[in-house]
């Protein structure tokens, strides 16, 4: 911390606003400078359910179609490889965050660590990583929301259906995150509790079938039909699925008992949802075989549901898909409005980006920063550019997060004191950020260029509007 | 000790002829951004106890405690002084505090237990402050709730009725309770013409006590075990301060020492 001024200011004459020193924190509160506590209320529970929430809406009712029908059986190594990397990125960033349990999450660790450049390239790229994330799982909803119209007997003819609903969708969520959801927090877990309890049914059922326990064994099928590469450019497509455990850092500031609860909740939505990812794989192909599941697309698991349990079935996991998708897109939602705060905080971007609706106590701002380009977006309706876009982004951050790490280790500053320390960190966190960074290669081309672009504008923004703003080490 | 020993001083907190075991904490929280506030009347009534006022916000759960303290913390600490101010103007010093929280109960239990508070106000408006009632259903923590009337009411002119309550079919002997409680409070010094005793048999006590809340100024009751019923529909305290039109002092349970 330092007196105002000292950090810089951007064009408008703003310096990074401190709230409280990280060593202000412990088990149930922080305490502001000004000696006003900040109540943490958001529990190990609550922890798990944001991460399995935001991610489990794509892994498992986007994917599997299209993954399969890109790598064929092998999209169960995409999801593994995915995971792993996910898991490489997870520990760095619960120690991180144990030391730095606030609002912000990653772009909070990089900018303090890396400096405001890499900061603000971070900050406002995963603000745009979040709505493109938000935009794909929308369309993810609007697939299952037609496919439900379909199931009822509801005669929609010729007509697209897909994006409008996904349009209608995105306005409702993000005016009930603007006029106030009570108890939102409790019904997401309800949500997530019911989607997993749906989901080990399913896959528990299929997978005993698949290993032929009722009847015979399916036919396994060439694990690698179309040789090895596909499996790793599938990985960087479906690794959208993983996007939701750093989420759980987002909301560090609201963790209660953040050294213990944080690493749990992160390492474990990853390894709980790695698990759902790559036995639904296994259980979809085994049912069809790849190439028919392919041709269901977003909604294939629909039809693999269908074909254990008939139409009761297909209904159910319909019913899940939606709820699934729609866990995801408001968690995200919520997400991009937190992104924008901790940049807006530290001057970033206008300081106005973070006022609160004085009648509503929500960040009206911030959340139509949100909501509206998701919209954009969606109405674009490319799902297979919208999740790797996002995974890009995301990606950016998570590699230098790993990187951030391993800085903050190598010269451990006075108030760097994580509960969570990484085990052989260089190992862990150096093969992170090659994964990470990695997985960015085998993306579309489409999709590469729109990520770089993204960060080119914000490296640009922030010469422009802060390049006076110092981050490094300011707490 | 007679009744007569204590005679009425000028106002005194804590009243030196009072033998108070454990002077009270009366812990008052306030949703300070939303309005609320104490009357004179009340910071009064309270000044005898050791007050800490807790200004408090609530916001939605997609608002981060962070965001709204850096707009609305100078505005709260502002309120709470200004609330402070009127315990002042009473003639006694407070502790204040001030939270930003998704969670009101979490976060005045919390401080409840950090301060040690005896007991929690739920505010409700209020005018002069003369008649406290004190609906005994259940065992009650005699001791902290003497503790509490007497100091409160010492010196002054208010009285205090102990109201006994059976529940049909509840095992529950609310003469003896009554008594019990009327003794403690004599023994702490309280005038005998100060306390009125009363029994009576209701099938739905919260209900009964709602209905006369009106007869009396302040309510002061004991916090209530944990039960299926109150986490399905809040606690009793909490559905009696929603009725009721008198403010409730709720007497915590005593913190089991480890």
């Amino acid at each position: 911390m330092g007196t105002a001024g000292e950090n810089g200011t951007n064009v408008a004459g703003e310096t990074p606003e401190p709230v409280a020193p990280p060593t202000a924190a412990d088990g149930e509160t922080t305490v502001t400078e000004e000696g006003t506590e900040l109540e943490r209320s958001i529990g190990l529970k609550g922890g798990v359910a944001i991460g399995v929430g935001t991610m489990i809406g794509a892994g498992i009712f986007v994917f599997p179609g299209l993954a399969a029908g890109n790598a064929g059986p092998a999209a169960a190594g995409s999801f593994a490889i995915g995971a792993v990397i996910a898991l490489l990125v997870a520990l760095p960033a619960s120690e991180l965050a144990t030391a730095m349990p606030k609002s912000g999450g990653g772009y909070y660790f990089i900018s303090r660590a890396l400096g405001a450049l890499p900061g603000a390239v971070v900050g406002i790229s995963i603000w745009l990583g979040l709505v493109f994330a938000t935009a794909f799982y929308l369309v993810g909803f609007g697939n299952y929301a037609a496919a439900l119209l379909l199931e009822a007997g509801v005669p929609v003819g010729n007509i697209p259906v897909v994006v409008p609903l996904a349009l209608v969708f995105g306005v409702a969520l993000t005016a009930l995150n603007l006029f106030g959801t009570e108890n939102a927090a409790k019904l997401q877990n309800y949500v997530v509790g019911l989607l997993l309890t749906i989901l080990v049914l399913f896959l528990g059922y299929g997978g005993l079938d698949a290993v032929g326990v009722f009847g015979t064994a399916s036919t396994p099928e060439t694990f690698m039909p179309f040789g090895p590469m596909p499996m790793f450019t599938t990985a960087a497509l479906v690794f959208t699925s993983y996007l939701g455990f750093a989420q759980v850092a987002t909301v560090a500031g609201d963790i209660k008992n953040p050294g213990r609860n944080l690493p749990l909740a992160m390492v474990g939505s990853v390894v709980i949802v790695g698990i759902l990812y790559v036995s639904t794989i296994f259980v979809a192909t085994s049912a069809f075989g790849s190439d028919p599941l392919s041709r269901f697309g977003e909604t294939a698991i629909v039809e693999v549901a269908r074909a254990y349990f008939g139409d009761a079935g297909a209904l159910a996991i319909l019913v899940a898909g939606l709820l699934a998708t729609v866990s995801s897109a408001n968690a995200s939602i919520l997400s991009t409005s937190r992104a924008v705060f901790a940049v807006s905080k530290d001057a970033l971007v206008p300081q106005y980006a973070s006022r609160l609706n004085l009648k509503y106590g929500t960040p009206h701002v911030a959340l139509a920063m949100a909501g509206g380009p998701v919209l954009v977006l969606v109405a674009l309706g490319e799902v297979e550019v919208l999740a790797e876009v996002a995974s890009f982004l995301h990606l950016v951050m998570y590699g230098l997060m790993c990187v951030a790490l391993i800085s903050m280790r190598r010269d451990e500053p006075e108030w760097y004191d994580p509960d969570f320390r990484v085990p052989a960190y260089w190992l862990v966190a150096g093969v992170g950020a090659v994964a990470s960074f990695a997985l960015i290669g085998f993306m579309q081309r489409a999709s590469q260029i729109i990520g770089l672009a993204i960060m080119a504008a914000a490296a640009g923004w922030y010469k422009y509007y802060a390049s006076d703003v110092q981050l490094k080490g300011v707490l | 000790m007679t009744a007569d020993e204590s005679t009425p001083a000028e106002f005194a907190p804590a009243d030196e002829s009072l033998h108070i075991r454990e002077p009270p904490r009366v812990l008052v929280p306030v949703e300070v951004l939303e309005g609320e506030s104490i009357s004179e009347s009340l910071a009064a009534f309270l000044a005898p106890a050791n007050v800490v006022v807790l200004g408090y916000h609530v916001l939605p759960e997609q608002t981060p405690t962070e965001q709204a303290s850096m707009q609305f913390e100078d505005r709260a600490q502002e309120a709470v002084e200004d609330l402070a101010e009127t315990f002042r103007a009473a003639g006694r010093e407070v502790e204040t505090r001030v939270a930003f929280t998704h969670d009101r109960d979490q976060t005045v239990e919390r401080v409840a237990e950090e301060v040690g508070a005896t007991a929690v106000l739920l505010p409700n408006p209020v005018g002069d402050i003369h008649d406290v009632v004190v609906p005994i259903r259940g065992t009650v923590d005699a001791d902290r709730l003497a503790d509490l009337v007497g100091t409160l009411l010492a010196g002054g002119e208010g009285t205090v009725t102990l109201w006994g309550i059976e529940e049909s079919g509840v095992d529950f002997d609310a003469d003896d309770a009554v008594e019990y409680v009327r003794e403690t409070l004599a023994e702490r010094g309280l005038p005998a013409d100060q306390i009125a005793t009363e029994t009576t048999e209701s099938e739905y006590p919260i209900r009964s006590i709602v209905d006369r809340s009106g007869e009396f100024d302040v309510i002061v009751m004991g916090a209530g075990g944990e039960s299926l019923f109150a986490t399905l529909f809040g606690d009793e305290t909490e559905r009696v301060a929603e009725g009721a039109v008198a403010p409730v002092l709720v007497v915590r349970d005593r913190e089991v020492e480890e």
